[in-house]
């Protein structure tokens, strides 16, 4: 345990993991894989500003963080499993379980779970993570055209990885698994029509994305947070990130129901129009083309279909004509 | 105002109608009066109206005319003219009787094609019966949509039938019966005699011939089965036999219809003979002749039946392919006795291309002609691909900013190393509003519990390894109770503080 919590955290995180073990007894541990995949938002302009504004909170803070709450999780249960993804501006890479673990025998050596007789799956973790940050922030270019984040293709390579572990798993047993998405630069609308993709794939498959965001909302994850089910969260103290991540994030969504969590963020659906993108309530829609306007036109710019409009009739008073009495 | 364009039939002066003197009017497709001296009609009805019309008898003094309408009510016109009363009454009933009919057809036919049609459809006449029988709507609602092709003189669509073709059975089913001395009975129902005559033009063209002028029909259908045309064996003909001619005829057309063959390029008729390998192989030696000394009795009467079967048949289909000719003329008649049409003559390579195209091409199979369709034409598909999101406002970053922060970052990261336990910071107060918000005397109980939870643990703990006996009874009985009362005692505390709260 960490020497710098009180008491009373201390306390708590005991309680805590005492109810989040003694739930897991109930179902056999053995049957239910639980894995967790992490998508870390490593924009390096984002960050490198960061670090010239606060100083206190950087990546590496970050990245601890993240470790912990990847510790954590694989500590709980021996069949919890973890990844981790670094969303970069230019792709999107695992740095857990990565590439280089198995065949590199020396590195892992390297940092021995003997030294501080650390349980042997969480050191490789750290280390791995730790190399593979490195790797990634080392062979960073600069360029100015792409200085967004790829979040959603980055979610798109967790849901391929959560769909492989799902089908090599050993006979009889199920996978439950969520994405935990910790934001950090602005959202990117190029990437909506992939987003929404994204989130409509994870809904079909009963997978929960959850969402840390650490310095502006972001429309996007709400709206993948609401559709999935799972938790959004912007947090009020960039310093606290370990505990929110303990507190909020680490709960798969069985226990979350008996925890008392921030309330759901409202979410605004409104859409915006074709025109001028401004958010509207109540607009026009195309029949054709399903584009939505502002403002009536009889011409839809997107599909060029003109629409015929119908001008109340006008009645004719109708003449009787009398017939003749014959 | 009365300025009709119809025709007036009959103008009837001198009628009376109400105890009013006027004038009547017969037209085209109505009959009108007026009173004397007046331009306009009082009273008029169109034929169609009339259900009937009554005349007073002939004795009575009054000579009158009733007009009884289809509603129920009548109209009297009395003939006041003293001299043509009886004449012109007469003379207006003949008018009316002639004109009557033709309208009341048209009535009656709607009339007729409505029950037509609910007698017919036994849906159609329940929902009648819901609709317009319970009022629900006007019987004239319920039968605007239905009676469209009516006032078109169309034949009903109905008529389409299909044609009932002949029974090949219809001559076995006369079953002769026995009349009791010696006698055959023989059942010709219409059917039958029409069934004879569709089939054997010939025999229709006797009957025609010979009844009712010479013979009766009892007698024609006496001779008919009498006559050996109709038995089995045509060996011996008569020449009295009426039917005589009836065979030749027969044996006629059977050959013209050998030599016609069969136009279907698919069918081989002739490779159906017998081919023999030669003497021995358990054929026939003599080849079979034609000519009719060297058969025997037996193999003259067999080909004979097979002979009248085949001609039989034939006649029978060419009689069902053959539409309903009901006046036909003799040349005609003779000729049709063919079953195939004379054109196919004619035209034998293009049947012989319709015939093989049928045989290879099932419509089933066939490209489905699909709707022609509008293609989507899309001119700005951008504005899809950002959706329906607001414009945000994008922060500016200078590139050398970016340059500067890439820098930043990667040479941060280059020393990265995770220090997992430096997360929190050792200052408590900007973590957790909790920490502030939790009275001291409630901290002091949740520490009394924690410690007292913390002593079991150690208890529980120092049992392993489970070695003797002693150990395995102290954890499942008393250990365990000690959690239970451990774990009782703080969920009480917990509902306590909870009821507190609230």
């Amino acid at each position: 345990m960490a020497s710098g919590m009180s008491w009373f955290s201390h306390y708590f995180c005991f309680l805590f993991f005492l109810l989040l073990t003694s739930t897991r007894v109930a179902c056999f541990a053995e049957d239910e894989v639980n894995l967790l995949v992490i998508v870390v938002d490593v924009n390096p302009i984002w960050w490198g500003q960061q670090a010239q504004r606060e100083p206190e909170f950087t990546l590496s803070k970050c990245l601890d963080g993240v470790m912990v709450m990847g510790n954590s999780h694989m500590a709980l249960t021996r069949t919890n499993k973890l990844a981790v993804i670094a969303s970069h501006c230019q792709d999107s890479h695992f740095l857990y379980p990565s590439k280089s673990l198995g065949g590199g025998g020396g590195a892992a050596e390297d940092t021995s779970s003997s030294r501080d007789g650390k349980y042997e799956l969480l050191a490789v973790a750290n280390s791995a993570i730790a190399e593979e940050i490195r790797n990634v922030l080392s062979k960073t270019e600069v360029r100015g055209n792409s200085t967004d984040t790829l979040l959603a293709g980055s979610l798109a390579k967790a849901l391929c990885y959560i769909y492989r572990v799902s089908k090599e798993l050993d006979v009889g047993q199920e996978i439950k698994s969520r994405i935990l998405v910790i934001k950090a630069a602005e959202d990117c609308a190029l990437q909506y029509m992939n987003f929404m993709n994204v989130i409509f794939a994870a809904q079909k498959q009963n997978i929960l994305i959850d969402a840390c965001v650490l310095d502006s909302d972001s429309g996007l994850l709400q709206q993948a947070c609401d559709i999935t089910g799972g938790l959004y969260l912007k947090i009020p103290q960039k310093l606290a990130l370990t505990q929110y991540l303990l507190w909020v994030f680490l709960p798969d969504s069985e226990q979350r129901s008996q925890l008392v969590l921030p309330p759901p963020a409202h979410v605004d659906y409104r859409a915006a129009c074709f025109c001028h993108r401004n958010l509207i309530e109540i607009g026009y829609v195309c029949s054709v083309c399903l584009s939505i306007f502002c403002n009536f036109s009889p011409i839809c710019t997107t599909c060029e279909t003109a629409f015929k409009i119908q001008l109340p009739q006008m009645v004719k008073p109708k003449k009787k004509k009398l017939k003749m009495p014959a | 105002m009365a300025s009709l364009s119809e025709e007036v039939l009959l103008v009837v002066k001198k009628v009376r109608q109400r105890k009013q003197d006027g004038t009547l009017y017969l037209m085209a497709e109505r009959i009108a009066w007026g009173p004397e001296g007046k331009d306009r009609f009082t009273v008029s009805h169109p034929y169609s109206d009339i259900r009937c019309q009554k005349i007073s008898p002939d004795g009575k003094a009054k000579v009158q005319l009733q007009l009884v309408l289809h509603t129920g009510e009548s109209t009297t016109f009395h003939f006041a003219n003293e001299s043509t009363a009886l004449k012109d009454r007469e003379a207006a009933k003949e008018l009316l009787q002639q004109l009557l009919p033709k309208f009341k057809k048209k009535a009656n036919k709607e009339l007729e094609e409505k029950n037509r049609m609910l007698q017919e459809d036994p849906v159609l006449f329940q929902l009648y019966k819901d609709l317009v029988v319970s009022q629900v709507i006007s019987a004239e609602e319920f039968w605007a949509n239905r009676l469209g092709g009516l006032n078109n003189s169309e034949p009903a669509p109905y008529s389409n039938k299909q044609e009932v073709g002949i029974s090949g059975a219809f001559l076995a089913d006369i079953r002769p019966q026995t009349d009791g001395c010696n006698g055959l009975r023989y059942n010709l129902t219409t059917d039958i005699i029409e069934s004879i005559f569709r089939t054997y033009p010939a025999v229709k063209q006797k009957y025609s011939e010979n009844v009712p002028h010479s013979l009766t029909e009892k007698e024609f259908w006496t001779r008919f089965f009498q006559s050996h045309y109709f038995h089995r064996d045509r060996i011996n003909t008569g020449t009295q036999d009426i039917f005589s001619e009836c065979a030749k005829q027969d044996e006629k057309g059977l050959m013209s219809l050998v030599n016609k063959g069969v136009k279907n390029p698919l069918v081989d008729l002739l490779s159906l003979e017998d081919k023999t390998l030669d003497e021995g192989y358990g054929i026939k030696q003599a080849l079979p002749s034609t000519s009719n000394t060297n058969k025997t009795v037996k193999e003259s009467s067999n080909a004979a039946i097979i002979k009248r079967f085949n001609h039989h048949s034939a006649m029978v289909l060419a009689a069902g392919s053959r539409k309903n000719e009901v006046t036909a003329d003799q040349a005609s008649e003779t000729s049709s006795t063919d079953g195939n049409s004379r054109d196919s003559d004619f035209f034998q390579p293009p049947v012989k291309k319709v015939k093989l195209q049928e045989a290879i091409e099932y419509e089933d199979l066939q490209r489905e002609s699909k709707q022609k369709t509008v293609a989507l034409n899309l001119k700005k598909s951008d504005r899809y691909a950002h959706g329906p999101v607001p414009l945000q406002s994008q922060k500016y970053t200078t590139s050398q900013d970016i340059i500067n922060a890439v820098n930043c970052i990667q040479h941060e990261m280059a020393h990265y190393k995770p220090n997992l336990t430096q997360v929190r910071e050792k200052n408590n107060n900007t973590f957790l509003p909790s920490t502030e918000m939790v009275p001291s005397d409630i901290q002091g109980e949740l520490k009394h519990l924690y410690v007292a939870a913390g002593e079991l643990l150690r208890h529980f703990w120092s049992c392993f390894p489970v070695n003797t006996s002693f150990l395995e009874d102290k954890l499942t009985g008393h250990l365990e109770e000690m959690l239970q009362t451990a774990y009782s005692k703080f969920h009480i505390w917990q509902t306590r503080r909870m009821m507190r709260k609230t």
